[in-house]
């Protein structure tokens, strides 16, 4: 059993033992560097991955041993999730000789005013030339928007990706990647344990480690991409005493498609999820779009969104209209739930102490079911839902709905149906005088708080106003079938 | 690396920020970076839960036993003077017998780590009394709490001539706080020296009353205090009074611990600790004719100033100062009170006052113009500042250099505003729930601190013997190109390559007495201040090497007012043999024993401001610029998108295109969150809603314009400012209203703007829902064709 954690920085296998009292297995590698002398250029803004002052590059190797480069906010991750990895930094970017592209492109567009951003926005800038080539705006922008920057008004950064990711990934450092590939290659990959006066942190491998260790440690805190559970480390200073790291366990990161439906690990990251589902799925694919950041949805797993089972969490609002099921498991054996039954109440779920979440399975949609997400928030991206918004209609040939569901969040103390509604939509012709007969039913199956994102009458509003636009966008997708 | 890159003419030129090379590798040294020895502790503030209550008790001892807690201070523990107010002393540095708002400083803590702070936080016993409290302006102005006496300036006759006018419309404004949102949480590092000597690392804009309040509370002469700033991870005016209060913190613990010791506030701390944006609850009568000509205005003002004064009376001045905007308005008065609330004291922030004024009068104009069913750019053209008559403020200042005409001019075409106002229409009229919307405003802002005495500004340039040039100047590089701006003056007054001039660290031992890097006017007053040196030492070394010159040519003397400084060499220009390389001088001047260091000094010349009578010239000049921005709304959602926005800006001749554009458009987004997403939200107790920026959403990158055009009015020399330059700075930030209004105007399109909109600042896509709730509402009551506009 490992009980130390190794990675790649600056070039060389670095390994932590924890035994100094200063680094515990929840530092951030935010602090961890700012605890070196040699690496103070990743910024704490917001110690909660709203800013990305602190991102990094992760680099990783992906099934063929190659690197795959990723950024993330260094503020939400734990150190030891970074074992086997390479830990980029803004200070290894730069050559004896020159500035990385991204540097010069920066420095050229006049893309830092008072800097203290820079150093994140640099990292997105690399991870985005390392993984695409001649992005387009959207693509620029996606990368970016974990990025807060108060001077320059993103003009000049936009311009420097546009100028510097033009080299096919290709920079300095390319030709040291087999050797890196080869360092990565060389750290062990088995479990570890790590164990300090105030923490045992368990790394399992194996799906079987991991109900085992769940089994025994039905407290223990489990970690996927730690986005959420950091918090409670650094925003509530919470000592967290017993944490199960799943994010090791390669069985929870499949993804597997069948004829009828998708399979998706509960490990696999967001952003991965995004690419799968965007064929068969446009409404998920719409709900990643604004769900995070690009730091975020490379940590966040779909298990970690759908098991803190947040009121206000986006993807259980836009998975419920797919009628997807969670499949959960222990020692003793697995079993498939609704995931409309899965959430009870305020982040409380059906899920057993010692269960874990596995696996999502997705039913592909049928022909007549037409499937949206919407969300209301404060600002458009990296921001919570005030509202958010799953519909599903099934219309047969003479435009009446033979079936609706219309799922909202933040709207109840959980991701919750209008069943009124529902049940008043059943039977009725697709048409604006059936939406404006429903839009006042939604009132009754909710009763919405007033909040820092909204009040309430602004909440019970806008859960109309969705219906309409809901209605607004498919008349056309339905064949004008609609007045 | 390769050596900056070469640069004859210093000036004008689209030079990179100095430093931004090392800002893109991460080596650029903020504050928390400084790398300081293994005694380095932790210090924590605990702060007030509560908005309002006496303290009956507090018992500091088990906090004090916790291991590793090197000190606990309350109130008692200061030396100096338990103050920090900086113009009215009226902000205790620690609480005594009250608190006033939640995150006011009441203890400190010194540990060696930040867990053992927290344990000591957890374990001091306070016992309160809650008091009534104070949350909003309205409860502030029902119990008559105001912080000063009110203000009033007028001109005219506005009352008796609102009577006359054809038309009169009244009514009020709410506009929002904000938080500053600098990147870089306020932060200062402390280091003690020998005896009493403290040497202080702050993030702060004016780093001599730092200096001055430290030594105050450590009851030390200020020649004992040496406050440097390297640069601040942003500001925009959070910094200018504000970084007074961690730095007089740090300084304490210091002092009590005798080891180094470092406060950064925690992103959350910080918002809930530190004052905002005032709030403004504006009210307001206007007469107007059918042609929409202003003739009449009476304005009342009420800003939350918070729990004390701060700046706050200096801000509602400028608001006053800012009412009119462009506009020229016969007859005004404006009434202006400071709120007394439970609630931070409220401070500087990019504007100062400013655009609370001018959201005023262009909420007034828009309404004005939806009453006439005109285009709210017609009415603002016809009633803005005329050139030579219409010309002067309602506070006696004439409007010289008037630029409103030409940029109107230039941006109306450019930004193809006619054409677009028609295609908008026509989308309103085929779209129900998209709504299209359009504005171009103007910003006239007056430049120069309206305390007159504070526009002065000092500089120190050395001369080495290897020809390098140290600049040191009294302003403060919070990301504005400050530093970059004076490299560029320096190196274009001594003819010499960007690459020889460094600006150091601003340090109160080398620059004293310095007034805050705000106002604008940090290029400006610096500037001046560093051509004053580099002439004194430039008349040095001309009168000795002419002196040199000619004892080496007895035949042909030459003459001191010959001597050129070009091209990294001093020459005679009667003599063109006679060169010297400027490096191959120094060594030369020091032989001939010549002071190669000089201080310089500027105040603005042919300013007067009268206060009391609110009349004068408070203003050197004014900046001026324009927005036109389209937006396209989800009347269903609230959301927005910025389809297209072109901007003029006037900043003179440029020092820096490149540093002047970014500043413009970093004002305007800046502005744009002010207007759209940053909404600051307290609850009943005085707690601060939003207070992370998971609540508190300032622009992303996503909310930028789609098209976003950018220019700078060209051929615009601003007279008697340093090489003809204009201040930027503050004047884009109020560019955005140009975004509020484009909002608006397609909310309004909702009832074909046959209805006044229920709209406050920022309009939020709450505001936007409610506002289109209202006129729908509106427009069932009163169908289309009977509805008056008011």
């Amino acid at each position: 059993m490992r009980s130390s954690i190794s990675f790649v920085l600056d070039g060389k296998v670095v390994t932590e033992d924890f035994s100094k009292p200063s680094v515990t297995p929840t530092t951030t590698v935010l602090n961890y560097l700012r605890s070196l002398p040699t690496h103070k250029g990743a910024k704490e803004g917001c110690a909660e991955g709203d800013c990305g002052a602190c991102t990094v590059v992760l680099g990783e190797l992906d099934a063929g041993n190659t690197i795959r480069y990723k950024a993330v906010d260094s503020c939400l991750v734990f150190l030891p999730m970074i074992h086997g990895k390479q830990l980029i930094t803004v200070e290894n970017l730069k050559t004896e000789a020159a500035l990385h592209p991204v540097q010069q492109a920066m420095v050229d567009t006049g893309g830092s005013q008072c800097g203290y951003c820079t150093p994140g926005i640099v990292m997105s800038l690399f991870a985005l030339y390392k993984n695409h080539d001649h992005p387009d705006r959207n693509v620029i922008d996606d990368a970016l928007t974990g990025n807060l920057c108060r001077c320059t008004g993103y003009k000049p950064i936009v311009e420097a990706a546009a100028r510097s990711c033009i080299h096919q990934g290709i920079d300095s450092s390319s030709n040291d990647e087999i050797r890196i590939a080869g360092l990565l290659q060389s750290i062990p990959r088995h479990s570890a344990l790590i164990q300090t006066s105030n923490h045992t942190y368990f790394q399992p491998r194996t799906l079987l480690e991991a109900l085992t260790l769940k089994h025994q440690h039905p407290k223990a805190i489990i970690i996927g991409g730690s986005t959420d559970v950091a918090l409670r480390v650094t925003k509530n200073h919470e000592q967290l005493r017993q944490l199960l790291d799943v994010s090791l366990v390669d069985e929870l990161h499949t993804i597997r498609n069948h004829s009828e439906s998708l399979s998706i690990g509960s490990g696999v990251v967001l952003n991965e999820v995004w690419s799968a589902v965007e064929a068969d799925f446009p409404a998920l694919a719409d709900m990643f779009a604004v769900f995070g950041s690009l730091q975020i949805r490379n940590l966040a797993t779909l298990g970690g969104n759908i098991g803190s089972a947040s009121p206000i969490g986006d993807t259980l609002s836009a998975l419920i209209p797919y009628n997807a099921r969670v499949v959960l498991e222990r020692v003793s054996g697995r079993r498939e739930v609704e995931l409309d039954q899965f959430v009870t109440g305020y982040r409380k779920t059906v899920r057993k102490p010692d269960e874990l979440i596995v696996e999502i399975i997705l039913p592909k949609p049928k022909q007549r079911s037409v499937v949206k997400w919407y969300k209301v928030s404060k600002r458009k991206d990296l921001d919570i839902s005030t509202v958010s918004a799953g519909f599903r209609i099934d219309i047969n040939d003479t435009n009446q709905i033979q079936n609706a569901m219309l799922v909202y969040g933040g709207m109840a103390e959980r991701v919750k149906r209008s069943s009124s509604a529902e049940a008043f939509l059943q039977g009725k012709p697709w048409t604006r005088e059936t939406i404006e007969a429903t839009m006042p039913l939604i009132d009754n199956d909710f009763n919405p708080i007033s909040d820092a994102r909204g009040s309430k009458e602004f909440r019970r509003i806008v859960a109309r106003n969705l219906l309409l636009k809901f209605w607004d966008d498919t008349r056309k997708e339905t064949n004008g079938a609609a007045a | 690396m390769p050596p900056h890159k070469s640069h004859n003419k210093p000036v004008k030129q689209a030079v990179p920020h100095e430093s931004a090379s090392k800002h893109v590798t991460g080596e650029a040294v903020y504050v928390d970076d400084i790398l300081v020895n293994r005694q380095l502790l932790v210090g924590r503030v605990v702060y007030s839960p509560h908005a309002h209550a006496r303290i009956k008790s507090f018992d500091l001892s088990a906090a004090r036993c916790v291991p590793g807690v090197h000190a606990v201070l309350s109130y008692k523990d200061i030396p100096g003077h338990n103050q920090m107010g900086p113009v009215v002393k009226d902000e205790v540095c620690l609480a005594e017998n009250e608190v006033v708002c939640v995150g006011q400083a009441m203890f400190l803590i010194a540990a060696e780590t930040e867990d053992q702070a927290r344990e000591a936080e957890r374990l001091i016993r306070i016992e309160y009394e809650h008091l009534p409290t104070i949350l909003t302006i309205d409860e502030a102005i029902a119990q008559n709490s105001f912080l000063g006496p009110s203000r009033t300036m007028q001109r005219g006759n506005p009352d008796q001539e609102l009577q006359k006018a054809q038309h009169r419309i009244k009514g009020e404004l709410r506009t929002g706080a904000q938080e500053h949102w600098y990147l870089e949480s306020q932060v200062c590092l402390c280091i003690l020296g020998e005896g009493r000597e403290m040497n202080v690392f702050s993030s702060t804009q004016h780093p001599s009353e730092t200096q001055a309040l430290i030594a105050e509370v450590l009851g030390i002469p200020k020649n004992e205090v040496v406050v440097e700033i390297r640069r601040m991870g942003g500001a925009f005016g959070g910094k200018e009074t504000q970084a007074n209060h961690t730095a007089c913190w740090t300084a304490l613990l210091c002092n009590a611990t005798r080891r180094p010791v470092k406060i950064r506030l925690f992103r959350d701390d910080d918002m809930k600790m530190t004052g905002k944006r005032h709030r403004f609850l504006s009210r307001y009568e206007v007469g107007f004719d059918d042609e929409g000509n202003l003739l009449a205005a009476t304005f009342e003002l009420n800003s939350d100033g918070g729990c004390a004064a701060d700046l706050s009376f200096a801000i509602l001045e400028r608001a006053m100062l800012h009412a009119d905007n462009a506009y020229y308005i016969p007859n005004v008065s404006v009434l202006a009170r400071v709120c007394k609330t439970n609630l931070p004291s409220n401070t500087a922030f990019r504007g100062f006052g400013g655009p609370q004024g001018m959201a005023l009068i262009e909420h007034v104009i828009d309404r004005v113009a939806r009453f006439l069913h005109q285009d709210p750019l017609e009415i603002r053209h016809k009633n803005f500042y005329g050139i030579d008559s219409r010309n002067v403020t309602h506070y006696g200042e004439t409007v010289e250099h008037n630029r409103l005409h030409i940029i109107y001019e230039q941006l109306v075409a450019s930004s193809e505003y006619d054409e677009r106002r028609k295609a908008i229409a026509a989308f309103n009229n085929s779209s129900e729930f998209l709504k299209k919307g359009m504005a171009l405003t103007p910003v006239k802002f007056g430049i120069s601190f309206t305390t007159t005495f504070l526009n002065q500004a000092g500089a120190l340039v050395n001369i080495y013997k290897d020809g390098t040039i140290l600049v040191n100047h009294g302003g403060t590089e919070m990301g504005q190109g400050l530093h970059t701006k004076m490299q560029q003056v320096a190196a274009a007054e001594f003819g010499v390559n960007l690459d020889k001039v460094k600006v150091n660290a601003t340090n109160t031992s080398k620059v004293p007495n310095t007034s805050a890097t705000a106002a604008s006017a940090g290029a400006d007053l610096n500037g001046m201040a560093v051509k004053n040196a580099v002439d004194t030492l430039k008349s040095r070394i001309a009168e000795s090497l002419a002196q040199y010159w000619s004892e080496q040519n007895p035949d042909t003397s030459t003459a001191q007012h010959s001597v050129h400084f070009e091209n990294d060499s001093i020459v005679d220009i009667e003599h063109p043999a006679r060169r010297i390389s400027f490096a191959d001088a120094m060594p030369l001047m020091n032989l001939r024993q010549v002071s190669l260091s000089a201080t310089g000094f500027y105040k603005t010349p042919d300013i007067g401001w009268d206060k009391t009578k609110g009349w004068g010239k408070p203003f050197h000049y004014y900046a001026f610029g324009m927005a036109c921005t389209e937006v396209l709304v989800d009347t269903l959602t609230g959301h927005h998108t910025i389809l297209r926005t072109d901007i003029l800006h006037d900043v003179g001749d440029s020092l820096n295109p490149q540093i002047d554009l970014g500043q413009v458009e970093g004002g305007y987004i800046q502005g744009n969150g002010w207007v759209t997403t940053e909404e600051i939200k307290w609850d009943d107790k005085g707690n601060l809603l939003t207070h992370s920026p998971d609540t508190y959403k300032i622009p992303s990158v996503q909310d930028i314009p789609k098209d976003f055009r950018v220019h700078l009015l060209q051929n615009v020399p601003n007279p008697d400012t340093i090489r003809r330059s204009k201040a930027v700075a503050e004047p884009p930030f109020m560019l955005a209203l140009s975004t509020w209004l484009a909002i608006k105007d397609a909310v309004s399109a909702v009832a074909n703007h046959a209805f006044e909109p229920s709209f406050s600042l920022p309009a939020t896509n709450e505001v936007i829902v409610l506002a289109t709730e209202d006129l729908k509402k509106r427009m069932r009551e009163n169908p289309p064709g009977e509805a008056p506009t008011q």
